[in-house]
Order: structure tokens, then sequence, then C-alpha cells
């Protein structure tokens, strides 16, 4: 994990009583934080940007030249916007489908991470490198066969194909993360919990899984991403606009129809509303997902 | 919660384990039955499948034809796009990855100093990451807008020549790498977790030496996270092999072919729009030279790697 020394306290007592900044003094603070201004504005005036849009009135946004801020507020947009592409619909099936997903990728990988961690078995170092090894494997090559495979058993314009490949161990990632931190606990607390008489499913659902929830959080939130952000397999899998999630749906919206222009500042809107789950979660545990993904490049490096 | 003890404890519980061997190895493949169901269904059989399908001639709907290397044959000869859109791949591939390394890198330096803020710069750097793609690919491509778009707008105020962008076929590529750049927080990520492992005690050591920050970054730094970039050089060369989203939402490979990137062309081929006949063995021969080349680019990164990264030789 990331918890390193981040300050000087951890360290040599006599290093203590040197002052805590000792950055290398390549440039002057002052441009340092010019550089740090510029950094943040990068990232956060095209998002700002999308906010003022989403509050113009349907023609200011080809105002030329463009002007930074709304000259009358329209707020209507967040209700008009998402009525065009029957936003609360679509926003039920990418709830539906994520989370489904979710628990299904964490769910498999747990219980394959358990394995392969804690339980010895013929196989089991063939298996490791054979889901190690399936992280490199391009997903195009299952593109095709995949699809023909869905559209034989009638999976077609249905969300199984979106679903079900999570329910099997769809992300070989997870099932990696999941057993280096099944690696990391003391072996003597299922020992333990053996004495006492429990079985392995029993072990995995009462001991492992509350030792292992920064694993198994972790994996949802990028599991959520994942499945909220994807774009490519909903549009190969579903047919019916009805089915879609709102990835596909907030793509669609922006595609000229019959040479149509977009309306933008409806689309502004709704992509603010599209954003807003994996913004709140980022948010709501970006200390921890930033440290999640630490111990991802710390573990990888092993 | 070090790695280094349980690992020793498990040597030494061993022999404890081994006394319920056989409901061990029960639960074992109750357990790991998805995930093994899921590679064979997923992974193995895709992979047979699809190059047995690169050898045919199928569209999905009657049998698939066997035609040895002649959809392989066409790809190289006959076809005007084939060509055009290797040349867009290696575009894209050339443009991105050293960007993204170079960006990622400088970005987690800078991140991984210590002053006021650095956690809110840290955060915003990734945000982009966490958002949804479609989102911000759309969000760009409005930015991008020539005549009503942020970033013309910005420059002309700086009094800076400004460009059509994304409807220029010069420029149309490098505006699809400046989007996908605008995730560069994802690299970032990796190289402060890299460089947060670095031991402080070697800083120390170069500091009491008298090194430059120069000598303590080509010394000291590079040598050290050089695996994490070599893992960095095969992921990102992969994923950007594999670019989907950004020309199939911003160009849809235009103008002309300037962006029409392999990913592309095969999901044309493969999942045809407007009343055309899919033509999924020629898709999956397609396919198959994308993934050739990926697995060309892991092999020679791997061979190579050996020359520029660092190694204590210590078995792990």
């Amino acid at each position: 994990m990331t918890t390193l020394p981040t300050d000087a306290s951890l360290a040599a007592p006599a290093q203590a009583a040197r002052p805590a900044k000792k950055k290398p003094r390549l440039i002057g603070t002052t441009s340092w934080y010019v550089v740090a201004l510029f950094i943040c504005a990068v990232m956060v005036v095209p998002l700002l940007w999308m906010i003022t849009i989403g509050l113009k009135s349907r023609t200011a946004v080809f105002d030329i030249p463009p002007k930074l801020l709304p000259h009358e507020w329209t707020w209507s947009n967040f209700i008009e916007g998402p009525k065009a592409i029957h936003f609360p619909r679509l926003l039920l099936n990418s709830f539906v489908i994520t989370g489904l997903s979710v628990i299904g990728g964490v769910m498999t990988a747990m219980m394959a991470g358990y394995a392969l961690a804690r339980l010895r078995f013929p196989g089991r170092k063939v298996w490791f490198y054979l889901f190690v090894g399936s992280m490199l494997l391009p997903g195009v090559v299952g593109l095709i066969p995949l699809f023909q495979l869905y559209k034989s058993i009638g999976w077609y314009d249905t969300w199984l194909p979106l679903i079900v490949p999570a329910f099997l161990g769809g992300n070989p990632l997870f099932i990696f993360l999941a057993r280096q931190y099944f690696l990391a606990i003391p072996y003597s607390i299922d020992e333990a919990a053996k004495i006492d008489g429990a079985g392995h499913l029993r072990i995995f659902v009462s001991v492992m899984l509350p030792l292992t929830r920064p694993a198994w959080l972790t994996m949802a939130i990028l599991a959520f991403q994942a499945s909220w952000n994807d774009y490519l397999n909903p549009l190969v899998y579903l047919y019916s606009s009805g089915k879609w999630p709102l990835s596909v749906g907030m793509a669609s919206f922006i595609s000229p129809f019959a040479g149509k222009t977009p309306d933008w500042s409806y689309y502004m809107a709704t992509n603010l509303l599209y954003m807003l789950p994996p913004l709140i979660i980022f948010f709501a545990a970006q200390r921890y997902f930033i440290q999640g993904l630490g111990a991802l490049g710390s573990t990888t490096q092993k | 919660m070090s790695t280094a003890s349980p690992v020793r404890a498990r040597r030494s519980a061993r022999g404890g384990m081994s006394r319920n061997a056989g409901s061990d190895v029960k639960a074992a493949y109750l357990f790991i039955a998805p995930a093994v169901i899921g590679f064979l269904v997923f992974v193995g059989y895709p992979l047979i499948r699809s190059f047995y399908l690169a050898l045919t001639k199928y569209n999905g709907l009657t049998d698939p034809v066997f035609v040895g290397l002649g959809n392989f044959r066409r790809l190289f000869t006959t076809d005007p796009a084939f060509w055009p859109a290797l040349r867009a791949t290696g575009y894209l591939v050339l443009l991105y990855v050293p960007l993204s390394l170079f960006l990622g890198l400088a970005l987690a330096m800078f991140c991984n100093q210590r002053f006021a803020g650095v956690r809110v710069v840290r955060t915003l750097a990734y945000l982009p990451v966490v958002l949804p793609a479609v989102a911000t690919i759309t969000l760009w491509k409005f930015i991008l807008d020539p005549q009503v778009g942020l970033l013309n707008t910005i420059l002309d105020r700086l009094g800076l020549p400004t460009s059509l962008w994304l409807q220029s076929p010069a420029m149309s590529m490098p505006s699809v790498v400046l989007v996908m750049l605008w995730g560069v927080g994802g690299t970032m990520i990796i190289f402060l977790a890299a460089l947060q492992s670095v031991p402080n005690e070697l800083y120390e050591a170069a500091r009491v030496d008298g090194a430059g920050p120069w000598s303590v970054f080509f010394r000291i730094t590079m040598p050290m996270i050089s695996p994490i970039m070599l893992l960095q050089v095969i992921l990102q060369t992969t994923a950007a092999l594999q670019t989907f989203n950004q020309p199939k939402i911003l160009t849809n490979g235009g103008p002309g072919f300037s962006t029409k990137v392999l990913m592309l062309s095969i999901y044309e081929n493969g999942f045809p729009t407007l009343g055309r006949i899919p033509q999924l063995g020629y898709a999956s021969a397609q396919v198959w030279v994308l993934f050739i080349i990926i697995i060309a680019v892991i092999a020679l990164t791997a061979k190579f790697s050996s020359l520029w990264t660092y190694s204590d030789n210590t078995p792990d």
C-alpha cells in the first residue's frame, strides 16, 4: 500500500530537525504555482465550460465569438435535454447493467482470488498464469466470435452479453488484485476459524470478506466505472434504443440525424447528469481511490 | 499491511493446511469455477474461433467458406482502405504513446513534490480519467469546433493561430490525440505510485554526494522506475493500437481516411450500418493483423527492455 512515510517524522531522528520543505529548487515557488494552476485549469475549464453551455439558450451556443458566460441562464435545459433522449429510461438501464456487472465482477474475482491465494489444488499455478496472461490479450480478438456466439443463443439485443461475462471472472485484473490481497492476510486467522469448525464458505464470507474490504471496494469502484463508461460493447450488442445504456444514448444525441444540428445546450446539460454518478463516487472515495490504484502500481512492480 | 511476513507465515502453516487437503481441493474448484468457465468461454473459444474465421468468407448468415489466406491477400493488395488504416493507427501510436508517457511522468514528478495544494492538483489531474469516455469525448468535440469552440476562442484572444482541428485532414489525428491526452492522469497515477516507492535513502545519499537534479533523475529516478516504465510502454501501446471511442465519436474516421484507425475499420466491416452485409471473416483477418502487431510490440519491448530497465537481480 502507499502508506509510505510522506513526511520526515518517520525517517531518522537527525533528519526530523531539518526543515520540512526540501524540494529541489529547480524553479521558484511562484512559477511552481503557475504550473499547478495551469494543470488545474486544463482539467477544470472544459468541465466548467460544459456547465455554462448547459445553461445557455439553444441559440446562444452558436454566438460568434462565443461568450464564456450565458447571457440568460436557461435552467430548463436540465429538464428538456434529458426528455429529448428518454433519459430516465436510459439511466435505469445503465444502473441495472452496471449494478449487476459490479456484483458479478467483484464476487467471482474474490472467489477466484481466495482459491488461488489460500487453497492448494492441482493446477493452481497454471490457472494463475492463464488469468494473468489473459490481461495482455487484446479484447478485440473476442469481438466477432463472441458477437456470433451471443447471436446464435439469442442474446443479441439483450443485456446478457454485458452482464453474464462479469459473473464469469470478466476482469482478470480483479482476480490478480484479489489474490494479492488474500496473500497478505495472516494464515493463523483461517487456522483459528477452522479449529472453530468453519468451512471454506464460512471463512470466505465471515472472515475474509470483512478483512479484504479495501480490495473489493476498490474493485467495485473500478467495475462501476468500466461498465458505466463502456461504449463499444453496448453499441455492438444492443440494437433497440429502449435498451441502451446512457453511453450509447449520449453518443447518439449528437450524431447529426437528417442534417439536424445537435442541440448542444440540451446535450451538455444532460451530459452533466450522465457524469454525476461517477463524479460523486470519485469525490466520495477519492483518497481511497488514489490509494487503491497506488497499491495496484506497487503490486504490479513486484 | 506488509506483504512479506504473511508469505512466510503461509510457508510455516503449510503443514497445517495439507491436513485437510481433500476438502481444500473441492472447495478450490468450486471457488475458481466461474473464472475458469469464463476463461474458456470468453478467452479460449474466441481466440480459436476468430483465427478460424480469419481464414473464411463469412457474412454471419450462411456458413463460413474456407478461403485460406485470401482475406489477408485482399487486405494487403486490393483493399484501398487497409494501408491508410494501418498508417492512421501507427501515426496515433507514435504520437500518443511518447507524449502520454512524457506528460504522465512529468505530471507525476510534479505531483510528487510537497507543496500546499498538491492534493488538489493530483485529484484534478486524475478527474478526467473517471469521467465517462463518451461524455468527455463529446465535450471535446464541441471544444474543438472551429467556429464556436472554446479552444479557438482562447487561441484567438491570445492572438495565437487557430485551426480547423477535427475538420482538417492534417490536424484531425493530432486533435484526436489531444483529446486522449486529457486522460493522462491515468498514466500519472501509476508513475506517482512508482515514484513514491523509490527508497528515500537513495535521494539522501545523492544529496550528500552533491548530485544535481538532472543526475538524480537519470541515475536514480529513471532506473528505479524503469520496470513500471516498461509496463507502461506495453500497456499504453497495446491500448493505443485498439483506440476506438475517440475516432469513432470525434470524426468517425474522417476527414478522408485521416483518422480511420484499424479498430474503426474492423468495426465497419464486422458491424456495418445501413444494410451493408457484414464481412465477419474479413474483419477477423484484420483483427488478427492487429493482434499480431500487438504481440510483436510486446515481444520487442520485452526483448529490448534489458537494455534500459534496471533490475536488482533478486529472484522474486
